[in-house]
């Protein structure tokens, strides 16, 4: 059994490496963005002594007459549209509690779920009797943000035969901040194993289903041994994640399949290594640039 | 039991009064309640009481092997207990965060500081010292706990003695009280703290907080002085922002009131000390006054008078004539009479009142509690309003499954302060539809 | 202690240090990839380390929800090796409760809780190496962490401790000059607005010197601000880089 050692090493600063830009307007909190009263706030900013101060560090953003601050790195601000992988956290009376990484639980309504079968009526008592054979605490699911409740929780649906719940796969949790907002977020990868990029940070990594099953609504979940190769490939994509995440790259499937590319002359393992990490997310980024040049 | 909240009318009107300088007890922004300081029969037991907030306080000693890290140092330990008879807010038992923080502001003030000299608890070194302990026991809760709890630690503190004792060689004797007088402690300066609470962040201060008060208040500061003018400790609290110049005026201001206090427990220390020289009956038993009401005597409220002619002639004027009286009596049988008519039923109009709204209209009122003010207020419900707002329990017939969450608002209720003429109320009063609510005040 | 001297003639402390000199502080921001925010300050000897989890749903009693602010839950530790004796501390314990209400205090302050209603903020701070100024070490730390989180503040909070000694304010203490028993202010600022979020003074001062202590107080916390701003700006520069948007 090998045992890995290594010293403490000086962190390399990726500032260094890479060209920083200077177009961009760092605040951090207490700073004045703008003494101007014409401009309306946003998130991130607050009033005083008609002063316009900073609230948060990161960059300021300007749209017109709104002024905002985003911030690094902050918990998922859902909006309508988005998909989102969560976990039921609770089970109440007509609604299930979803934890999706965000300030206040979400909400997924009964109303809102498909009923196995695919039946389209009225919920019943009955149906609420067993809303914990469909759903229970600890169970993944993938959703789709309908609305946006007053206190900023959000209100969830799986409507759809693409949604539902989640049978055999990896869950890799990273910043919201890093999933960039896409067309689809259901993509099957070429290396032979798809993926759900939540805009909630949650993503989810499962072998690609053989065929279209029309099934009950996303509740019967396939559990049926998955074959070596399926599971190599799947692992594989958790460590380039996870490499990604930590150098802070934008996930987006054409950079998830960049860096599986550069990945492939390692093993599987040796891509915990930050080393290795740092080579491929290098690699990676030079194929991007490279490609959009 | 949780203490119940306080009523947000309750809040706005205290912040109101302290926006303009008054309090609910009529003392003035430095003012601080009475102090009244009385002796147990034992030495080292008080009782101190600050307005009605209440403080008993014991101290007793005893020969302990010293810390290992000081062996030349006696030890004192102070410890505070809230207990249920203060407050039903308390419970037994549980540590609650007003506690630790009472007993670490204590321990700052009193331990810290070094108002007792340790050295001189040493009988001998490394092996005995003294420990003194003080325990001070909340009786009664109206607010402003610390303040009163450090006044009795220190005058329990200056009115104990302890055991004389005397080393010949190896030999260490200790005297009981009877063998030789008891010895105090040497205390070299006397710590008191003064509360400071701040309102609306900060612009309003008070010193000597009431229970009322501190429930409302956004932040206190407490100020550890000696009449010496030396700060002892110093702990903001609650969620404010202070300015440096408030706290050096604060600071300022608890000078002059630890001068004060001081002085009141010299004279209350000499008092006793003068008492059971003369053998004189000393103990909570005499200084328990008999609350026996002989004479019920209300104190003269100050009244402003400047102007209630004028007052008084424009109210009269803007106020209508009073209504008939009905003076008859009315015999319906033997043994019962009635005199004038009541106000007809309104029990059968309850339901349509939901969404009525009542409003009291003091104007020109208060100002003159020495004047008997009649005043008439009515109100008319609209008859084209709609009353009924959809109610909670209907049933919708959609495909949500969440209950409809129906939010009511207040309904704008069109409220008429109208004069009230005699023939109009007979034709209105039969009116169907319309409701009419009077309401007198006599203040 | 006879034959330390805590202030030299010439005006050297024991470290070295003149009178209004702080200690070196080196702060490093986003050192836990789990947490929503961390960080990891040194201030010369004493090191501090924060975590902050949230904004989150209030996890155990739904009672403690308020329902137009979030919670704010701190918790000060320090561990069993950060002094120089080992010495184990339960969690309960009258010091550390004391440090974590007075942490809470002071972020309760800070933080724009208005914005997140029904919700917890937790703040975790460890003393890993306790060498005076633990308080202000935590508080520095907990700021740079909640700002890692990306919770907004109204403002910095930058804290600092001061003594004073043969009519000096002597500034940031050392484990030594705390033990000597000396007065000692504790003071969290906000720089920009020159409020104080806490304050916190223990042994005898007179009332005389109280304004020149301040005084210093507040210029040490204005100094401890310059450097964490540059910690912050330098952090937010290098993430904005990877991130290449």
């Amino acid at each position: 059994m090998a045992v890995e050692v290594r010293l403490p090493a000086a962190r390399k600063r990726g500032s260094e490496v890479l060209l920083p830009e200077t177009n961009r307007h760092l605040v951090a909190p207490g700073d004045t963005i703008t003494t101007d009263t014409g401009f309306m706030r946003g998130h991130g900013t607050y009033m005083e002594d008609e002063k316009l101060l900073a609230s948060v560090a990161g960059t300021v953003e300007r749209v017109n007459k709104l002024i905002c601050v985003r911030a690094l790195k902050t918990r998922y601000n859902g909006e309508v549209g988005d998909i989102v992988v969560g976990r039921i956290t609770e089970v109440q009376q007509r609604r299930w509690k979803v934890e999706t990484n965000s300030r206040l639980d979400s909400v997924l309504l009964l109303s809102s779920v498909n009923l196995p079968g695919g039946e389209l009526r009225r919920r019943s008592v009955e149906d609420e009797l067993a809303m914990r054979d469909y759903l229970q605490e600890g169970d993944l699911i993938s959703a789709e943000v309908q609305a946006v409740f007053s206190d900023g929780a959000l209100s969830l649906h799986t409507r759809s035969l693409k949604y539902g719940k989640l049978g055999q796969g990896v869950l890799v949790q990273v910043s919201p901040s890093l999933v960039k907002r896409r067309k689809t977020h259901f993509h099957n990868l070429p290396c032979g194993a798809s993926i759900i990029l939540g805009n909630n940070g949650f993503i989810w990594i499962f072998p690609t289903p053989e065929q279209r099953e029309e099934e009950a609504g996303g509740f019967i979940m396939n559990l049926e041994p998955v074959s070596l190769p399926d599971r190599e490939v799947i692992s594989r994509l958790r460590n380039c994640l996870l490499a990604l995440s930590t150098h802070k790259m934008m996930l987006y499937d054409t950079s998830i399949l960049y860096c599986y590319e550069a990945s492939l002359p390692h093993q599987i393992k040796d891509l915990l290594k930050s080393e290795v990490m740092e080579e491929i997310v290098m690699e990676t980024r030079q194929r991007l640039v490279e490609q959009e040049g | 039991m949780r203490e119940p909240p306080l009523s947000n009318c309750e809040k706005s009107f205290l912040l109101k009064a302290i926006r303009e300088g008054k309090r609910l007890d009529g003392r003035e922004t430095y003012d601080y309640r009475n102090i009244k300081i009385s002796f147990g029969t034992d030495y080292g037991c008080c009782i101190v009481e600050l307005g009605r907030t209440r403080v008993l306080g014991q101290v007793s000693c005893e020969l302990v092997p010293p810390k290992v890290n000081r062996p030349t140092e006696g030890i004192i330990f102070f410890n505070l207990e809230l207990s249920p008879m203060a407050s039903p807010a308390f419970e037994l038992g549980r540590q609650s965060e007003l506690l630790i923080k009472l007993n670490r502001l204590l321990e700052r003030c009193l331990r810290n500081s070094k108002c007792i000299d340790t050295e001189s608890l040493c009988v001998v070194a490394g092996e005995k010292v003294w420990q003194v302990r003080v325990d001070l026991h909340l009786l009664n809760h109206e607010g402003n706990i610390i303040d009163a709890a450090s006044i009795a630690a220190i005058v329990a503190l200056s009115h104990f003695r302890r055991h004389d004792v005397s080393i010949q060689g190896d030999e260490v004797t200790v005297y009981t009280p009877e063998e030789r007088e008891p010895v105090p402690l040497s205390i070299h300066h006397m710590p008191i703290c003064v509360s400071f609470a701040f309102f609306q962040q900060g612009t309003y201060l008070l010193v000597d907080p009431s229970d009322r008060e501190e429930r409302v208040l956004d932040g206190m500061l407490v100020i550890a002085m000696n009449k010496h003018r030396e700060i002892c400790t110093i702990q903001s609290s609650g969620g404010i922002m202070l300015l440096k110049e408030q706290v050096l005026r604060c600071s300022k201001i608890a000078g002059v009131k630890v001068t004060e206090i001081t002085e009141l427990i010299q004279k209350a220390l000499e008092n006793d000390k003068k008492i059971r020289k003369e053998g004189g009956k000393c103990g909570f038993v005499e200084s328990m006054p008999q609350q026996w009401i002989t004479a019920f005597k209300v104190e003269k409220a100050p009244v402003d008078v400047t102007d209630v002619e004028e007052k008084a002639e424009g109210i009269l004027s803007r106020a209508e004539p009073p209504a008939e009286a009905v003076s008859k009596p009315v015999l319906w049988a033997t043994g019962t009479a009635q005199i004038g008519e009541g106000l007809e039923s309104s029990w059968r109009d309850m339901e349509e009142e939901e969404g009525q709204v009542e409003d009291e209209d003091d104007e020109g009122a208060i100002d003159d509690p020495t004047l008997a003010v009649t005043q008439n207020i009515e109100m008319e419900d609209i008859s084209g309003k709609e009353e009924k707002k959809s109610d909670v329990d209907v049933v919708v017939l959609s495909d949500s499954e969440e209950e409809e969450v129906i939010i009511l608002e207040p309904e704008e209720s069109r409220i008429h302060t109208r004069s009230k003429h005699p023939a109009d109320s007979s034709a209105t009063k039969t009116t169907a539809g319309k409701k009419k609510r009077k309401k007198k005040f006599a203040l | 202690m006879a034959g330390l001297e805590l202030l030299s003639d010439q005006g050297y402390r024991l470290d070295g240090r003149k009178a209004v000199e702080l200690r070196k502080i080196q702060a490093r921001m986003g050192v836990f990839a789990q947490a929503d925010g961390s960080a990891y300050i040194e201030q010369g000897n004493t090191k501090a380390l924060a975590v902050v989890y949230g904004p989150h749903e209030i996890r155990g009693s739904r009672s403690k929800a308020l329902h137009d602010r979030a919670v704010v839950n701190c918790q000060y530790s320090m561990a069993t090796f950060s002094t120089g004796e080992r010495k184990r501390r339960p969690h309960g314990d009258r010091k550390s409760s004391e440090m974590t209400l007075h942490l809470k205090q002071t972020f309760e302050a800070a933080i724009l809780t208005q914005l997140y209603p029904r919700s917890q903020i937790d703040i975790y701070v460890q003393i890993l190496q306790a060498d005076g100024g633990n308080y202000c070490a935590c508080v520095n730390a907990a700021t740079l962490a909640i700002m890692d989180a990306g919770i907004p503040m109204r403002d910095y909070v930058c804290a600092c401790s001061t003594g004073f000694i043969e009519d000096t304010p002597l500034v940031d203490l050392c484990y030594v000059e705390e033990a000597a028993g000396g007065p000692q202010l504790a003071l969290a600022l906000l720089p920009k607005s020159e409020q104080i979020a806490l304050l916190e003074m223990n042994s005898r001062l007179h009332e005389d010197h109280l304004e020149k202590v301040l005084d210093a107080a507040s210029k040490a916390c204005r100094d401890v601000y310059a450097v964490l701003d540059r910690v912050v700006r330098d952090h937010v520069q290098e993430v904005c880089t990877l991130l290449g948007e």
